[in-house]
């Protein structure tokens, strides 16, 4: 036998490649691009293939790995998205101030999330867990601000510490780092249970972006260089779910609040959890209707989804998991297709602001039919795959009668449609602006990776079987009840679904209208400017096309609305006060500070004296 | 495979029937709101005559999108109606759950909306802008009065909902178990068909007929198309819902008798919901976008609710 891959090895592997991206940048910066390009396509090649051997055991020096179906499936999905980011990396090697930096934080911040996601012990995964965010902390100031690398960092270590904090408890309850063995020991406790589920569910809030720790996203990604913005969305956040799901799955919550209070079938700790996860759809989907640059939009998006993952993953039934599973599968391609989609928008016009865009339809068509597939999943429309994780999620959630967190939801999802509609209409449909009529197409190099992620989300809506089997099989392995399947039909507990079909229906509508459409007059082109204006004249563009404060009239209903960022504000002000306090009390060179704590310590001593 | 085949047969033949009677519905509603308003009024056939006139039209296209997006609307939404029951026939059975309505119909709207904001007429882009708020005021509620239904019969499917309904005549229906939550279904349906007072993304003296400023000829016939498909995939949702889907008006043994007249009864209940819909269109003014989003999170949002929480900690209407 030659030489057999590891999990250890795809580690030692990517560092490496990371080192040889920073050595080949510095030489060559397309070359060191290109390592970007192949690292993560090898590594997916390999991860793949290791699909028959889940449930070893590698070492690594002091670290040991463990490959797990749900590790495999996180791995996966992770190296899929970096793999098709990559490809971005070449053209934007010019516009990065630190190339060489930048093309080796990505393969570590790679390197991180499989490190995580394999781990087997609880140190391994804390290695790795800093490791996606040191890494990421240091990209993100390459893109516009510095700020948002601060606050990123500001909550990261909040989760960090958190977990940390979690782990060393449950070793000292239990002595030991092993996170399969540790989890199932705390699922017999119910106070273990109650700290590891709050710490490291901080940790996974925080990385998922859910509220109230949603804040670092929208600034985090919506200031990253374009490049990471898909990262940080379709990848990097997921793995908050992964922790999540270690804690309410693997561990299982179920079993381990089985004495707490039970609200609406689930325990009172997992529903509060639930609930968080239901205010972070309606805050997202309110804030990403409000945003005028086309990043942050998506970022929030980010942050509705992120609540329906938590919700689907803290109710731990089979369906609810299995939907959540698919929703990180979908949002991660869909996400990672809109913001490659707005990464090509600002390669070719230099600006993500949707009030200065428009009409690009004319220029880059294939990149807005890559868009539209990325929003249709998002909004979860038929056919597409992010469909199919709604639906499963809705199912649960009206079998527990979940009447208050169901609101947020229907209410997230049709205001999914409000907000994705907008950059679809302000950047790619209405006038095109004369300032961008020389704008060309999307280079080929960056339609590959996003038709492969276009291409994936339609795949994955026809036949979302291929992957709800292996979600399948992870429920299986960690000892709950499987999906269940009928051919291409879904059995859900109150109907079923069948995906296929949808399609194929969907198919004889779209070829019947065709028909009808042919059949009749061909209809006479006319230039977009040549529209109804009540007989007007109007000869700019700009003026004809409606994309500034889209949604005006709904915006005014929320605009006194709370705003979360006043807590934190308050809360850094109380903290730079008594930091402040602190410095003057303690750090100063003033004569009189340090009188007077001579004159204290003199009391001091001579009341001791005294006594 | 000759299974799917045949559903499909019959899915077309649903299509057919939705389409001509919804079209000849509409043409006896503006007969009716014409006496209403002390007009003589058109013939019953004139939305036969209005399509066909369109479609035969030499019209413009104002880009691929344009175009693209009227054939998706018009597939979308057939698509939605080839999965509906009627009369009992289910197309499709088993698969026909409350949420494929929902979304399914919403690929036609995404359709219609970007071949209207392709068009580069800012009206369309503002009738976009209210039609799509509109939709975040009336959807919300109707989907947790239907949470409601479907966590009390324990179905997704909407001919296993209907079904229900029929089991002990006019007291099981829905209008009766659920009673606040039917007026929220039926205030959200006015909101779903774009009658007033919830008429603010046409509005044809303020923007135009909103999404529909630019369209002539073969394209608006579809889209004419369109429109009473998505009315009748609607008011066959409400019928179904609420108003015990196909319930027979004459009782007995001949099976043949009591099922014909259960066609009957549908299409008596159809005609009704339409119908008086249109009356009250004709009575009411139009309420501001703002207003109606107020409107539905205000009143029918806070019922629906309520009837939500009747269904999930009383039992009631189960």
């Amino acid at each position: 036998m030659g030489i057999s891959i590891g999990v250890g090895t795809i580690i030692v592997g990517l560092l490496i490649s990371a080192v040889l991206a920073y050595v080949l940048t510095k030489i060559n910066k397309t070359t060191g691009a290109w390592v970007t390009v192949l690292a993560p396509f090898l590594a997916l090649a390999a991860v793949f293939l290791l699909r028959d051997s889940i449930g070893t055991t590698y070492s690594l020096f002091f670290l040991e790995f463990e490959l797990t179906e749900y590790g495999w499936f996180f791995s996966m999905i992770m190296l899929l998205v970096f793999a098709c980011v990559s490809f971005f990396n070449v053209y934007w090697m010019k516009k990065m101030v630190h190339p060489a930096a930048y093309n080796m934080l990505y393969l570590l911040a790679l390197t991180g999330t499989l490190g995580a996601f394999m781990a087997k012990d609880f140190i391994g995964l804390f290695i790795f867990w800093e490791m996606i965010v040191w890494s990421s902390m240091f990209i993100i100031p390459f893109g516009k601000s510095r700020k948002a690398s601060v606050v990123y960092y500001a909550f990261s270590a909040l989760g960090s510490l958190a977990m940390l904090y979690g782990i060393f408890y449950l070793y000292n309850a239990f002595g030991s780092f092993n996170i399969q063995e540790v989890l199932k020991l705390a699922a017999t406790d119910t106070t273990a249970a109650l700290v590891a589920f709050i710490t490291i569910g901080i940790a996974g809030m925080v990385k998922l972006g859910v509220f109230p720790f949603h804040l670092w996203l929208p600034r985090a990604h919506g200031n990253a260089p374009d490049t990471f913005s898909p990262i940080l969305s379709g990848g990097l956040v997921k793995a908050g779910g992964f922790a999540v799901f270690l804690i309410a799955v693997v561990m299982p919550s179920y079993e381990a609040f089985a004495t707490q209070l039970q609200f609406m079938g689930v325990s009172i700790t997992s529903y509060i959890f639930i609930l968080f996860g239901a205010v972070s759809i309606v805050v997202g989907t309110l804030m990403a209707i409000k945003q005028d640059d086309f990043k942050k939009l998506i970022a929030y998006s980010s942050v509705a989804n992120a609540g329906y993952i938590i919700i689907g993953l803290a109710m731990t039934d089979a369906l609810s998991v299995g939907g959540a599973f698919m929703h990180i599968f979908a949002h991660a391609l869909a996400s990672a297709a809109a913001f490659l989609a707005v990464a090509a928008v600002s390669h070719r016009t230099g600006t993500t602001k949707m009030s200065e865009l428009g009409g690009l339809i004319h220029r880059m068509p294939l990149t807005y039919l890559v868009y539209l597939i990325a929003i249709i999943s998002m909004a979860g429309i038929p056919p597409m795959a992010g469909f199919i994780s709604k639906w499963m999620l809705f199912q649960s959630m009206i079998d527990n009668g979940m009447v208050f967190v169901a609101t947020a939801a229907f209410f997230g999802s049709i205001g999914s449609f409000l907000y994705v509609f907008r950059p679809l209409s302000a950047v790619f449909l209405g006038q095109l602006s004369p300032k961008h009529y020389k704008v060309k197409k999307a280079p080929v190099l960056m339609m590959i990776p996003m038709i492969i992620l276009s291409g994936l989300t339609v795949l994955f809506g026809i036949f979302p079987n291929i992957v709800l089997r292996i979600v399948s099989r992870i429920q299986t392995s960690v000892g709950m009840e499987g999906l269940q399947f009928d051919g291409t039909k879904i059995i859900g507990s109150n109907g079923s679904l069948d995906p296929t079909l949808i399609v194929v229906i969907f198919g004889i509508g779209f070829m019947i209208a065709l028909v009808i459409f042919l059949l009749h007059p061909k209809s006479r082109k006319v230039e977009l400017m040549d529209t109804y204006t009540a007989s007007e004249f109007i000869y700019t563009p700009e003026l004809l096309h409606y994309s500034h404060s889209f949604y005006a009239p709904f915006e005014r209903l929320y605009k006194n609305a709370p705003d979360t960022s006043k807590w934190y504000k308050a809360i850094l002000k109380k903290v730079s006060e008594i930091g402040g306090f602190v410095s003057y009390a303690f750090f100063s060179s003033k004569p009189r500070i340090v009188v007077f704590w001579i004159v204290i310590a003199m009391v001091a001593l001579l009341w001791g004296g005294s006594v | 495979m000759i299974t799917i085949i045949i559903s499909i047969l019959i899915a077309l033949g649903i299509l057919v029937f939705a389409f001509l009677w919804q079209t000849t519905l509409s043409g006896i509603t503006r007969k009716i709101v014409g006496r209403y308003q002390k007009r003589y009024g058109p013939r019953f056939y004139q939305n036969f005559r209005d399509i066909f006139k369109a479609l035969s039209k030499r019209g413009i296209t104002h880009g691929w999108v344009y175009s693209f997006g009227v054939i998706m609307a018009v597939g979308g939404i057939m698509a939605t109606v080839m999965f509906l029951p009627l009369f009992g026939i289910v197309p499709f059975p088993g698969v026909d759950n409350f949420f494929i309505y929902v979304y399914l119909f919403a690929v036609g709207m995404l359709g219609m909306a970007m071949s209207a904001v392709g068009s580069g007429n800012p009206l369309a882009g503002i009738g976009v802008m209210r039609a799509l708020t509109q939709m975040v005021g009336y959807e919300v509620p109707f989907m947790i009065v239907v949470l409601a239904m479907i966590y009390g019969h324990g179905t997704s499917s909407l001919s296993e909902l209907a079904a229900i309904q029929q089991t002990s005549g006019f007291l099981s229906w829905n209008l009766v178990k659920m009673p606040i939550g039917t007026i929220v279904g039926f205030i959200c349906l006015l909101g779903m068909l774009g009658k007033k007072p919830f008429e603010t993304f046409i509005a044809p003296a303020e923007i135009a007929s909103g999404p529909m400023v630019e369209y002539g000829g073969k394209q608006l016939g579809m889209l004419m198309i369109m429109h009473e498909l998505a009315t009748f995939i609607e008011i066959s949702l409400f019928v179904n819902l609420f108003l015990g889907g196909a319930t027979p008006i004459v009782f007995g043994e001949t099976t043949v008798l009591v099922g014909l007249s259960s066609v009957v009864g549908f299409l008596l209940k159809y005609s009704i919901v339409y119908i008086v819909s249109a009356l009250i269109s004709n009575a009411l003014g139009r309420f501001k976008i703002d207003q109606v989003i107020k409107y539905f999170y205000k009143v029918p949002i806070v019922l629906a609710i309520i009837q939500a929480l009747i269904v999930v900690f009383l039992g009631w209407g189960v």
